[in-house]
């Protein structure tokens, strides 16, 4: 018999049955590394860039500590390189057709799999991630990432006609993640035409990895462009010229600093922020495969954070022991074991762990920990919170990996209640095996992507994105590759920077204005006052602006809004919110032809309104024709949104929701006083959002003309207008922290100041920078562009089974 | 087998308020292959313990004493000896959990287990295998003349119109299937009933076995069986009395599993005796 391997530990194995290390050899990726003598510079235009005299950062194993190599750590003048690189590369690789582009990304998905093994073994040993989650999980997604964008852009010409790349996409990742994160925002990016350069923080081989591989393909070496560095490279690349879109994905805090920091800068920014998960356990639900779920969400190295649990009350007491049973099993351990549920994030994680885990112990929280886990830093146990009182600073806050935090609910009302008052809008999962209730709560979530009795899925094919202060960029699906596209012809997007623009009094005081004598003029008196839930009233500050037509005579007196006007109207409108939200779009519809029906026969009247600011009078009448149109073209459009996917490996449909945003606010452009108010708010009212409108300064009176007829067509608070000063109104607004999403159209500092204020509650903006739009023309006065903008989407998973 | 079902008053509301999600379980059964494996010594142990569990099976219909006497004796010595000795495992006493035969078999099994000079468990599937679908009276009878022959174990093929339309049957043991359907064992059938156990033994601390059967052929499924039932049942049900696996075949894989592991090379098919 041939040597005896075995060793003395199979008798003690025997009667133990214990689990034993399934270590991976990562001898390739130690072998990548000796490629570059274990010192990683920069990925740029196909080439490697080591720059002299530059601080570098060590690569360490995060479990054992050992020094892996050194990384070089970027500055300014590498990326203003990189940047170039992308500039330069953006010119072939856009204008080549989308087939081109499609064979370069699968080639890209080939060389992925070829070389596999050294990814996932890096990604595991440098993130300590279990190896089999990448291996399993991360890799496989990647190519089919790669896969689904090929598709896309070879059928870029039709699909998406009327769409063009935006240019150079700055892309910033934050400390802890998967290179997933990557791929999910460079494969939509490449795919439309667009090329990348990724700031990866310090210490990342594994992205580093992949835009060599991509850089060894051949002919595009400048697409995709990394280069790694401090967190204070992120304002130098938002601010670099040519960098068109800044995707940022990280932390909230850094989110909304980043978002101060770019108003007003030529790049767009989207962001993605938190990790935080939501998990709704009713009391019909398969206890144990909710369980799963949880494990899934927090206590895999699937899920990138903490999860907050929701149990109804009557079967708290069963899924709370299910939970700690489940528990004590979960294995943690080197990432590169392959038997192990959950490897280590690293010291910094590990921190933030116990910080909160003592908050809570101390605000009252029970805590319970369990699990075969090393006890040496920096592994944590799988964390289960509960008893957290609702009030308490830790039930606010973000939720850490691998911390559940668990709460009760008493019916599906609460439940909502409870989930959708977080700043958050991530994810969340809905447990039960009521279909009624299951579609109840998942329409009813605030959120970007539910799953019914699953967690965690996740395809190319689908959307997945968040709400609220989870940020509302996209990736994955169609929506995923609007990121980086805007409609042909818009000019490249230009900064409106003005650096002396003083945020704290911008729009601060009004200016008083003074009577100007009587109105004069052969047209009716116009309305007067402030359009607030479905009817006029005074105004707040009890005070008047005179309007003047083009020959410098008094038209009409209109209300002076204020503050207090803009919190009556936002009210109001959140107050008809649901009821409107809640129509069908054909209920919808109709109410918006009745609006156009009344329009026409205003039209006399509008009309003449039109001639004393200054139009012809055939002008005039064509405006107010093609007004009654576009409100009938909405109402028509919206019949056909949304629509159903299909996964590979789920049997049952993905949805993808068209839901509305909430209360929206519109600032009217100057120009167009007719015109523009009808085509921003049709689209606006079509998707389900109620509107707090601030009409044109030059002649709000066609505004309010139009509110005439909506008082009696629309129920009250459907549509707000106020008038008054400018600056003033879209400072409330902006400031407001209540209104979803907000529309500008106005100077360019007041869209720097629209931009900056937004912030607060990271409403999405859209803002004109101070270029006029043509609003006669279809695609700037009712392109698809006001349609995307007009909702946000929401991805329903419906996995069936008997 | 020393734990029995004591019992307890039938509450249908127990079964009515079970939900099982079926995607959700598919999903848990292709995670928990995936997330755990043993590897080298506590592989072999793994094996070895496996090997424990087997109902050593031959259901054919052309049985006869001499193949039931070659099953008999693989299953007191179901490893090659010095393959044992080389993992000095030689002194454990490892043979199958029991040997399972036909009911006219049963004979023939208790004389050559005798003869071996061992106190392997003689178990009979009975009851109109395996289809159940025979009169009670009859079925009655079976049993009786097979614990007459001397097997101590009976699997028990209920009559599955009763459970079809809600009357349910008690047992000490649950078993996936006969062996004899188109799809036999498979893992979210058995993570349902996993935790139909667990539930049972929460509500009222009887552990109920459960025996896997049919399908099973290789080394590798013994072991994702194994930590199936220690991820959701826990170590206290990886024993004889409680966890079995009902095989022909998969033997002979674990014990070519276990030549490989101690000589570092895949046998030939003659390196092994038969079963």
């Amino acid at each position: 018999m041939a040597a005896t391997r075995a060793g003395p530990r199979a008798r003690e194995i025997f009667t133990s049955l214990e689990y034993g290390p399934v270590p991976e050899s990562h001898a390739c990726a130690l072998a990548w590394l000796d490629t570059q003598d274990r010192c990683l510079g920069h990925y740029v235009n196909g080439k490697w860039l080591k720059p002299e005299h530059r601080n570098s950062v060590p690569c360490q194993d995060p479990i054992t500590g050992e020094n892996l190599a050194s990384c070089l750590q970027a500055q300014a003048e590498d990326v203003a390189a990189a940047v170039e690189a992308a500039r330069m590369a953006f010119k072939s690789w856009s204008a080549h057709p989308g087939v081109v582009r499609a064979q370069h990304l699968t080639r890209l998905a080939k060389v992925i799999q070829k070389h596999q093994r050294l990814l996932w073994t890096l990604e595991s040993l440098v993130t300590g991630r279990a190896v089999r989650e990448v291996r399993d999980g991360d890799v496989q997604l990647a190519q089919q990432l790669l896969h689904y964008h090929a598709i896309q852009a070879s059928t870029q010409e039709e699909a998406l006609a009327g769409w063009e790349p935006m240019g150079v996409i700055g892309l910033i990742l934050p400390p802890t993640f998967s290179f997933l994160e990557m791929m999910w925002r460079i494969c939509p990016a490449l795919a439309v035409g667009c090329t990348v350069v990724a700031l990866v923080p310090p210490a990342s081989p594994t992205p580093l990895l992949l835009a060599q591989l991509s850089g060894e393909l051949g002919p595009f070496p400048g697409v995709l462009n990394v280069i790694s560095g401090p967190a204070s490279l992120v304002p130098i690349l938002a601010s670099q010229p040519g960098i068109q879109k800044v995707a940022f994905c990280g932390a909230l805090e850094e989110g909304r600093a980043l978002r101060r920091s770019l108003a007003g800068e030529c790049a767009e920014l989207g962001l993605a922020l938190g990790t935080e998960s939501l998990l709704l356990l009713t009391d019909t639900a398969d206890i144990d495969s909710a369980v799963e779920g949880v494990v899934d969400a927090a206590w895999s190295d699937r899920g990138p954070g903490g999860l907050r649990l929701l149990i109804q009350e009557s079967v708290w007491d069963e899924a709370m022991r299910r939970l700690q049973e489940r528990m004590g099993r979960l294995r943690s351990g080197r990432g590169l074991d392959g038997a192990v549920d959950m490897g280590a994030r690293g010291a910094a994680a590990c921190d933030l762990v116990q910080r909160f885990v003592c908050e809570a112990q101390s605000q009252g929280a029970q805590v319970f920990q369990a699990g075969d886990v090393p006890s040496e830093r920096p592994f944590c146990p799988p964390t289960l919170v509960s008893n957290l009182p609702p009030a308490s600073p830790c039930a606010q806050v973000e939720v850490p990996w691998p911390v559940v935090v668990a709460s009760p609910f008493r019916t599906a009302k609460e439940a909502l209640l409870v989930a959708n008052g977080t700043p958050r809008g991530g994810s969340a999962s809905v447990w039960s095996e009521r279909l009624g209730q299951a579609l109840e709560l998942g329409y009813g979530l605030q959120v970007g992507t539910v799953w019914i009795n699953a967690h965690g899925l996740r395809d190319p094919s689908v959307p997945t994105g968040g709400c609220k202060e989870s940020g509302c960029s996209w990736h994955g699906g169609p929506d995923g590759l609007y990121e980086y596209l805007r409609p042909s012809g818009t000019p490249a997007q230009l900064s409106c920077l003005s650096k002396n623009l003083n945020y704290d009094t911008f729009g601060l005081a009004v200016p008083s204005t003074l009577p100007a004598g009587p109105e004069i003029g052969p047209s009716p008196a116009p309305p007067y006052g402030l359009f607030v839930g479905g009817r006029f009233q005074a105004p707040g500050a009890r005070s008047s602006r005179p309007i003047r037509d083009s020959s410098g005579n008094l038209h009409g007196y209109v209300a002076e809004g204020g503050a207090k006007d803009i919190r009556g109207a936002v009210e109001a409108a959140h107050q008809a919110f649901p009821g409107w939200a809640g129509q069908s779009p054909g209920a919808r519809a109709a109410l918006l032809w009745a609006l156009a029906a009344a329009l026409e026969r205003r039209k006399s009247t509008l009309a003449s309104r039109l001639e004393r600011q200054g139009a012809e009078l055939k002008a005039a009448e064509a405006e107010v024709e093609l007004s009654a149109r576009r409100l009938r073209a909405w109402g028509a459009r919206v019949q056909a949104q949304g629509h159903t996917l299909q996964v590979a490996g789920l049997r049952g449909p993905v949805l993808r929701l068209r839901e509305p945003l909430g209360v929206l606010a519109v600032v009217c452009p100057d120009e167009w006083p007719l015109l523009a108010f009808v085509s921003l708010l049709a689209p606006a009212l079509a998707y389900g959002n109620t509107v707090v409108m601030v009409p044109s300064a030059a002649c709000p009176l066609l505004a309010l003309e139009v509110c005439q007829d909506m008082a009696t067509v629309f129920p009250a608070g459907l549509a707000n207008v106020v008038t008054g000063d400018r600056d003033h109104l879209t400072r409330c607004l902006a400031l407001h922290q209540d209104v979803q999403a907000m529309w500008y159209f106005g100077s360019a500092q007041g869209s720097q100041f629209v931009e900056w204020a937004s912030a607060g509650n990271l409403k999405p903006v859209w803002a004109s920078r101070g270029c006029p739009r043509a609003w006669d023309q279809e695609a700037e006065g009712a392109g698809p562009e006001l349609g995307l903008r007009a909702a946000r989407t929401k991805a329903l998973w419906l996995p069936m089974g008997d | 087998m020393s734990a029995y079902n004591r019992g307890t008053e039938l509450d249908l509301s127990w079964i009515s308020k079970i939900q099982v999600n079926h995607p959700a379980v598919l999903r848990r059964a292709e995670q928990i292959q995936a997330r755990r494996t043993v590897k080298k010594e506590w592989q072999a142990a793994w094996l070895l313990k496996a090997v424990t569990f087997i109902d050593l099976t031959t259901l054919s219909g052309d049985d006869t004493s001499s193949n039931i006497q070659r099953l008999c004796y693989k299953a007191k010595y179901p490893i090659r000896e010095d393959l044992l000795k080389a993992l000095n495992m030689h002194d454990k006493g490892i043979t199958t959990a029991a040997v399972c035969v036909y009911p006219a078999r049963v004979c023939d099994a208790v004389k050559a287990l005798k003869a071996a000079g061992c106190n392997i468990p003689v178990a009979s599937v009975a009851t109109g295998f395996p289809a159940g679908q025979t009169h009670l009276k009859t079925r009655l009878e079976e049993i009786r003349l097979a614990v007459e022959d001397g097997a101590t174990e009976i699997d028990v093929v209920i009559n599955r119109s009763l459970v079809l339309t809600g009357q349910w049957e008690g047992s000490d043991f649950i078993k996936t299937s006969t062996g004899k359907e188109t799809v036999n064992a498979t893992f979210p059938v058995a993570i349902v009933m996993l935790r139909a156990i667990r539930d049972f033994f929460w509500k009222t601390g009887n552990k109920i076995g459960f025996k896997p059967a049919g399908g099973i052929r290789s080394a590798k499924d013994s072991l994702a069986w194994l930590s199936l039932v220690k991820e959701e049942l826990g170590d206290e049900w990886l024993k004889p009395e409680l966890f079995r696996i009902g095989a022909s075949t998969l033997l002979s894989d674990i014990e070519r599993q276990i030549y490989h592991h101690v000589t570092g090379r895949y046998a030939a098919y003659h390196d092994l005796p038969m079963s």
